[in-house]
């Protein structure tokens, strides 16, 4: 196995702007593969335009503009020759609030194949099931694939999200605020999936919740105001955080 | 309302003027439902009863019965427009005229004959007041029944009668008694003609009168001839029938055979003769319909047929064709009566009395009366008619039959009208003539309404969708905020501004630039997809350089220079194919340039057999296009734009192309509101009128030829209406036309509704 690469993602000095609004402020952090890096702060404090920005995501928005540079293993995103559609198969993306399509629960966990051109059945049969179990959600849903995915529970449409997320096997899995709308239990299995997910992806993800950082990361980063303020390895960040502000913000202080 | 007890504070409680308000306007919206439900239903309701009484029969009911001519044996009845003073002829010296009402005692009038001579055949021309008869002495001559009506100083009407002698002419045999008469009277043609009998024998001689007209009025009517038809005869002749044409003689022999004989060339001439029901069977009756070009006939067992005067396929003169079949009478027709307004006639055998209507082969009524029926007469009004049964008495019937013509069979049915060479679906309302028959057939307007939609929605829907997928799904939201309110000016553009600029602007660049259009409408799309097929293939960073949603700016121009070369191609294209040739099949030339004359418009009746017309669907489909593609565009980019952001995300976040995306994720989610914008662009190009109007020739034909024009039932109100009278039968068509559009746009709505319905429950979210 080759050595794992520190700084698989690297963000160097990365400015964005919504239009006049200046959203990251020179933010720089290297995340390290296969780990799972947990980006925390308040409401509006960039950490989620900053997970967007890794696939492109942002380009769908209107009047934005960024400066400095974010490398994937070496290679910037921003090249004019990085292709943005393979760019995203390879930086797949879990959203806050769980977006399966009007489809089957098949369909809806092959679309990154189907799109790719990929419909061979026993092939799209296996990666269901690999991926479905791998989302810890094979068990409840294999009697009804072919059924309406809105017929699922919200913790399990969740899960069918990371299930079609990383169905195509991208190399990194951005989650953002993963179980913010989600019960304590469902919240449970899908931390424990990403214990399970680590092994494979590199996971970055954003939340609100404390323990949910404390639980699953193993570097955390907290930004507040646009600026990364405080980013170190979790155990350091809950425990002895080198600043005020970000001690205020874990003790709840402010939020 | 909440119970109100001393202990609520008083900011907890709901002011009375806002509950009073809430009721109010719960009230009020729901009046204003219930009140657009009625106004619907309530044009329904009234257009049904506009149109119900077309399918309706004739109403008939006997109003009195009189004795008439008790005793007396009268060759010919007749009666006035005001059916009160019907009067009779015995073949005497007077004319009786008997009061209806039976106030006033029978009156006659002295008629004084020729010579004394005794009438042996008399027949009455109702439409002319006219009494022919037929003398003993072999002469043949007319006299006219009139009445005028006079009021007197109580301001009463009463109706005065009076008897004209006119002239009389020696026919054929000198002294041969004269069995029938006919007369026919074109105006300045007039036929008069007899069945004679001499030695024994029956003969038939005609005399031909023309009357010169000139400046100074109408001249002295002048013998031009007479003739013996006799030896151009099939057989012994039976019964004689002159029509109003006043060119020809119809026989009908005991052999069973119709003889049509034609004076109106230098020499009597025999046109036809035809055995109407077959070989062995003879000819029980023979009548001519209101217009004379329609013969009624029936067999000595009732059977009927009808024939019309008509120029065959292949043939060259006009000759009786068999065109329609009635129900079977009980016998042979033993009594004939016509309208003078319509096609109706009443006929009957024996007891039996039968009201026809020979367009549409209906029995409009039918009865059989307590008494033989020995003659009828229908008023001039066919607002009433009467019977005269063996005992003399005159039965009087009231008629009320106003839209003979329409029906089932009239409207939606082949029929073979008048003159026509085959049945078919024809639409014409109206003539110059009062002996027209109107032509109601509401297919090709269907037909119409049909192919103008469907020409429109083929430019429409393409060109509407596609921008609505563009603009919906790729184009930057700051352009899209200029272009779909520049669409929705578009949509409010009064059709009768892009009716006339179809008829006087498009119809006549379309017309010399036909070749020019459709290199174009093939060329644009062509290179469009070219051009998007080699971007595609460009590498990332040169395509890099204009960002997503804006690739319009490098598109636009590349299209419009598309366009002109395409354009400008036309006129090559022309002159490669549409070679204009002559009647032997040789390429003409332009006699001024030498050229061979290469010309779309030439050359498409010459290539295809169908008409090039310049208002023709091309342009209706252009222009009506044009009125419906904003209405399917702003709706169906509502639906497209509607489709949750989340989903276009996750598709881009699992790597799909924006167009998988669409493909895949959007299209199926919008799909019922873009079905609604088809709908109800189609429920536009269905009620269109007024481009329809302007720009389609409004030309009933049945085709689905793109160069030809078309009638469609919403134009066909507008043109027609002015020329309705309230109430005839061709308002109340003109409201039929209205219910089939209604029920065209009824039937599409729920079906669309319904497929509707499918597809959202298909493609819902959550």
């Amino acid at each position: 196995m080759p050595a794992l690469n520190p700084a698989y993602i690297n963000v160097q000095d990365f400015n964005f702007w919504y239009g006049p609004k200046h959203a990251i402020k020179s933010v720089s952090m290297a995340i390290p593969e296969c780990q799972v890096t947990a980006f925390i702060g308040p409401s509006g404090c960039g950490k989620s335009t900053l997970l967007r920005n890794l696939n492109r995501m942002n380009d769908l928005v209107d009047g934005v503009r960024h400066s400095g540079d974010i490398t994937l293993n070496g290679t910037s995103l921003y090249d004019p020759s990085v292709e943005v559609i393979s760019l995203r198969k390879r930086v797949g993306m879990v959203f806050q609030k769980s977006n399966p399509f009007a489809k089957s629960i098949y369909e809806n966990v092959i679309f990154s194949l189907r799109v790719a051109g990929q419909n061979k059945k026993s092939e799209l049969d296996e990666v269901v099931e690999r991926s479905l179990a791998g989302a810890a959600l094979w068990d409840e849903v294999k009697d009804r694939l072919h059924e309406s995915a809105y017929g699922l529970s919200g913790g399990q449409m969740q899960r069918l999200c990371i299930a079609r997320a990383i169905a195509n096997r991208p190399q990194i899995l951005l989650m953002d605020e993963p179980c913010a709308a989600l019960d304590p239990i469902a919240t449970l299995k899908i931390e424990d999936l990403i214990q399970d997910l680590k092994k494979e992806f590199t996971i970055v993800i954003v939340t609100h919740n404390m323990h949910q950082a404390t639980r699953c990361a193993d570097r955390t980063a907290f930004f507040y105001l646009g600026e990364l303020v405080e980013y170190d390895t979790t155990g350091v960040i809950f425990n002895t955080p080198a600043q005020d502000r970000t001690e205020a913000y874990i003790r709840g202080l402010f939020s | 309302m909440p119970p109100t007890s001393p202990d609520v504070p008083g900011r907890f409680l709901v002011s009375k003027g806002i509950l009073r308000i809430d009721r109010f306007m719960t009230a009020a919206i729901r009046l204003g439902g219930l009140g657009i439900i009625i106004a619907v239903f309530g044009i329904f309701v009234f257009i049904v009863s506009q149109v119900l009484p077309l399918f309706r029969g004739a109403k008939v009911e006997e109003t009195s019965a009189i004795p008439f001519a008790a005793g007396k044996a009268p060759l010919v009845f007749g009666i006035d427009e005001w059916a009160e003073l019907p009067f009779y002829y015995e073949g005497g010296s007077e004319v009786t005229f008997v009061d209806a009402t039976g106030a006033k005692p029978p009156q006659t009038l002295p008629l004084t004959l020729p010579g004394g001579a005794q009438v042996t055949a008399a027949s009455y021309i109702s439409a002319d007041q006219l009494v022919v008869v037929g003398t003993a002495d072999g002469q043949v001559g007319t006299f006219t029944v009139s009445y005028d009506a006079e009021f007197g100083d109580s301001g009463k009407r009463s109706i005065v009668p009076s008897v004209t002698i006119g002239e009389f002419y020696p026919v054929g045999t000198s002294g041969g008694s004269i069995r029938s008469v006919g007369y026919g009277d074109s105006g300045d043609s007039k036929v008069a003609a007899a069945v004679q009998e001499s030695g024994g024998k029956l003969e038939v001689h005609a005399v031909l009168l023309r009357q010169k007209r000139s400046l100074m009025g109408s001249g002295k009517l002048t013998k031009e001839g007479a003739y013996d038809l006799t030896p151009l005869l099939t057989g012994a002749p039976l019964q004689l029938r002159v029509p109003r044409t006043g060119d020809s003689v119809l026989v009908t022999t005991a052999e069973g055979v119709v003889d049509y004989i034609f004076l109106g060339g230098d020499a009597p001439e025999k046109r036809q003769e035809f055995k109407p029901f077959g070989e062995g069977r003879k000819i029980g009756s023979i009548d001519l319909v209101f217009g004379d070009v329609s013969l009624v006939l029936t067999d000595d067992l009732g059977e009927m047929s009808i024939f019309s005067l008509l120029v065959p396929e292949g043939g060259e003169q006009r000759v009786f064709v068999k065109t329609k079949t009635l129900p079977n009478l009980a016998g042979p027709a033993s009594f004939f009566a016509r309208s003078q307004r319509n096609k109706l006639f009443l006929t009957g055998s024996g007891a039996q009395v039968s009201l026809r209507h020979s367009t549409t082969e209906q029995v409009r009524w039918e009865k059989t009366v307590g008494f033989e029926v020995k003659g009828a007469v229908i008023d001039a009004k066919c607002a009433s008619f009467a019977l005269l049964d063996s005992d003399g008495n005159l039965h009087r019937y009231s008629l009320d039959d106003p839209h003979p013509e329409a029906g089932w069979k009239a409207y939606f049915g082949k029929v073979w009208y008048e003159g026509a060479t085959k049945p078919d679906y024809t639409w014409q309302s109206t003539s110059g003539t009062d002996d027209f028959e109107p032509k109601l057939s509401l297919r090709p307007l269907i037909h119409g309404t049909l192919k103008g939609t469907f020409w429109a929605l083929f430019f429409a829907v393409p060109i509407a969708l596609l921008a609505a997928v563009y603009t919906a799904q790729f184009l930057r939201v700051e352009v899209k905020r200029v272009v779909k309110p520049m669409m929705e000016i578009m949509a409010s553009l009064p059709s009768v501004v892009l009716g006339f600029l179809a008829a006087l602007w498009l119809a006549p660049i379309i017309e010399s630039r036909v070749p020019s259009v459709f290199l174009t409408f093939a060329g644009v799309p062509l290179t469009a997809a070219v051009v998007g097929v080699a971007w595609s293939r460009l590498p990332a960073q040169h395509r890099a350089r204009l960002r997503p949603g804006m690739e319009w700016v490098a598109f636009i121009p590349i299209m419009l220079v598309a366009a002109w070369i395409f354009w400008s191609l036309g006129p090559v294209l022309e002159s490669w194919i549409c070679v204009v040739r002559d009647a032997s099949g040789n390429p003409v030339t332009d006699p001024a340039t030498g050229r061979t004359v290469m010309d779309f418009r030439a050359w498409w009746p010459q290539a295809t057999g169908t008409p090039f017309e310049q208002r023709n669907s091309l342009v209706v489909g252009i222009m009506m296009g044009f009125a419906v593609i904003p209405v399917i565009f702003t709706i169906a980019e509502d639906a497209l734009s509607n489709v949750p952001a989340s989903l276009t995300a996750a598709s881009a976040a699992l790597g799909a192309s924006r167009w998988q995306t669409l493909r895949k994720v959007v299209l199926p989610i919008a799909s019922s509101g873009i079905f609604s914008a088809l709908m109800i662009g189609l429920g536009r190009a269905v009620g269109e009128t007024m481009i329809v109007v302007m720009a389609t020739g409004n030309t009933p034909v049945m085709d689905w030829n793109l160069f030809n024009g078309m009638r469609t039932l919403s134009a066909n109100i507008a043109t027609e209406l002015p020329e309705a009278p309230v109430h005839s039968t061709l308002y109340r068509t003109l409201f039929l036309g209205a219910l089939v559009l209604f029920a065209l746009t009824f039937l599409l709505n729920t079906a669309a509704e319904l497929l509707r319905h499918r597809l959202r429950e298909k493609y819902k979210l959550v």
